[in-house]
């Protein structure tokens, strides 16, 4: 369970001419937390991580790492004990994969050891010895990935970190990403434009919106604001609108849909087998949620790109 | 020490050194054919005779030697995106020194390469005497002086810009620029220059007689100040780059 905060920010700004790309935010993130990081494209995700690593200088704010206010004596220090993949994975083509990690594990001055486990991690491991020009764009970010890994940080910072990987792909980093607090003790921060992906990846969320974070909690916590309900398709949708009435039940009609609310499985049950026993077909029966999209905007009230 | 180890990791199969090799090569041959058939005076002048050529010669061929290595050196990072990746492991000011560091240990050999060279063509033409260790050591430490110099800019020019284009052209335009500078006086305060303030021989050529007398440079007063000058824009090189790599956001 997290216990103390890895990363936190005060009032971290940063402005490029008179635009203020981040403002003020107050990031927190929870040892063993899978941090979703997330916001639409240009709100200011990737800003604010490169602060946190030392590549972008902040306008105003300050930076606290492992308990430890970041500054430029012990920033390099500090940043040994995480590993990043900002943007796009960073690599040497004409290297082999494994050429390439033993670069990064010279110059973090972990166990040779490491590239083994990693490459196995991410899956590359049949794939060490080519060129990583040869490499598919997912390979190269799956390289990226175990670059990051190298050394077992105490904290991943992953930025998009399924960029340019196809579904399964996909598929394979958000299950890894899952794995990695309980797994190997690392405390994740992942950003992404996509809801769905944080909702399926993190268990803590901070949502960034032209530089400001609007909110910033567990995904439980969101997940609360969530309004749950059953859809219905059937075969006759006034009749059974009116047979639901009957029981008591408000339902709405939305499209070849009646929407009610949340019920026990016991009355769900006792509504199938009144439907069927008046002649209705029943072809669907759904719980719908109300999308974290929503609720993010609920929560701000206002329009976005997400 | 470790960030420079890492430097020559990364260039592995970028075949920098043999690219080296090749351009030197070049620089070999010319030397090599200029000197071909030595009559009698040259033959007692040869020693001499390569303390004024090899500076010439650097200063033809050097702006773009230097411009392929650093542009070699730093093309590597540009392309596969990573300063923001090593910029997080390393100090930017740590990682522009190996850069430096490493280049400066392709021009020592380089320049090795080409005294070692000399005293073979020499001996192997049978020059009269022994090279003088002074005025060879000087020229020595002299050209690595300039060759580092033009190796920073071009760095920085590299570091600086994506396009690799913009940093080599600079560096062709260099060595134009040293022919033209070579055909017009015998000191230069430019940057390409450097190699043409550091001649220790000069030469008098008599076109009645077509003989050609060599002597040790007596510096005046400005072809010291030029001279000085290499070191000048060592450190403003060195300096500029650092800074700008430093503060460059990733």
């Amino acid at each position: 369970m997290p216990t103390q905060n890895l990363v936190e920010t005060h009032n971290l700004t940063k402005e490029y001419g008179k635009v203020r790309c981040v403002n003020s935010v107050n990031m927190q993130v929870a040892s063993g937390a899978v941090y979703g990081f997330l916001g639409p494209n240009g709100a200011g995700k990737s800003t604010t991580l490169k602060m946190i690593l030392g590549l972008a200088k902040p306008t105003a704010g300050d930076i606290t790492l492992f308990d430890a206010p970041v500054n430029e004596k012990n920033r390099i220090k500090l940043l040994k004990q995480t590993g990043s993949l900002i943007e796009s994975p960073s690599y040497y083509g004409h290297l082999t994969g494994e050429e390439n990690l033993q670069i990064i594990q010279t110059l973090k001055g972990c166990s040779e050891k490491d590239i083994d486990k990693v490459l196995k991690i991410v899956r590359l491991h049949e794939a060490r010895k080519k060129l990583v020009n040869h490499y598919s764009l997912g390979m190269k970010q799956r390289l990226g990935l175990a670059a990051a890994l190298l050394g077992f940080p105490k904290l991943l910072i992953l930025d998009e970190p399924t960029n340019g990987l196809d579904p399964a792909g996909i598929q394979e980093m958000r299950e890894l990403i899952c794995t990695l607090p309980s797994k190997y003790g690392i405390t994740v921060i992942v950003s992404s434009h996509l809801l769905s992906e944080i909702d399926q990846m993190a268990d803590h969320v901070g949502i960034i919106r032209k530089g400001e974070l609007v909110y910033q909690n567990t995904l439980e916590s969101l997940h609360s604001h969530a309004k749950q309900q059953i859809a219905l398709r059937v075969s006759h949708t006034a009749i059974a609108l009116d047979l639901l009435r009957q029981d008591g039940i408000t339902a709405a009609q939305e499209e070849d849909f009646l929407l009610l609310p949340m019920l026990e499985d016991d009355k769900i049950a006792f509504l199938c087998r009144q439907l069927v026993a008046q002649n209705i077909s029943l072809y669907r029966i759904e719980k719908r949620e109300k999308s974290l999209e929503d609720i993010f905007l609920s929560l701000t009230g206002k329009e976005s790109s997400l | 020490m470790i960030t420079l180890r890492v430097e020559f990791q990364k260039i592995k199969r970028k075949k920098i050194g043999l690219t080296m090799c090749a351009l030197m090569s070049i620089q070999f041959a010319w030397l090599f054919w200029a000197t071909r058939r030595p009559d009698e005076t040259e033959l007692l002048q040869g020693w001499l005779a390569h303390l004024q050529t090899q500076p010439l010669l650097c200063a033809i061929m050097m702006p773009t030697v230097m411009s392929v290595l650093a542009s070699r050196l730093a093309d590597i990072e540009h392309k596969g995106n990573t300063y923001k990746q090593l910029k997080t492991l390393r100090t930017a000011g740590a990682l522009y020194r190996a850069k430096v560091f490493c280049g400066f240990l392709f021009i020592l050999s380089m320049t090795a390469a080409d005294f070692l060279f000399l005293l073979l063509l020499g001996y192997g033409h049978g020059y009269a005497g022994n090279p003088n260790p002074k005025a060879y050591l000087s020229s020595f430490i002299l050209q690595i002086a300039c060759c580092l110099s033009l190796y920073l800019l071009q760095l920085d020019l590299s570091m600086l810009f994506f396009n690799q284009m913009i940093p080599m052209v600079i560096g062709l335009c260099g060595s134009m620029l040293g022919v033209i500078l070579m055909f017009l006086k015998t000191y230069s305060f430019l940057p390409w220059g450097g190699f043409l303030s550091s001649a220790l021989v000069m030469m008098d050529w008599n076109p009645d007689t077509r003989v050609i007398n060599y002597y040790y440079r007596d510096f005046s007063p400005v072809e010291l100040s030029a001279l000085a000058m290499v070191a000048v824009w060592i450190v403003v090189f060195y300096t500029a780059g650092r800074i700008l790599f430093t503060r460059k956001e990733s």
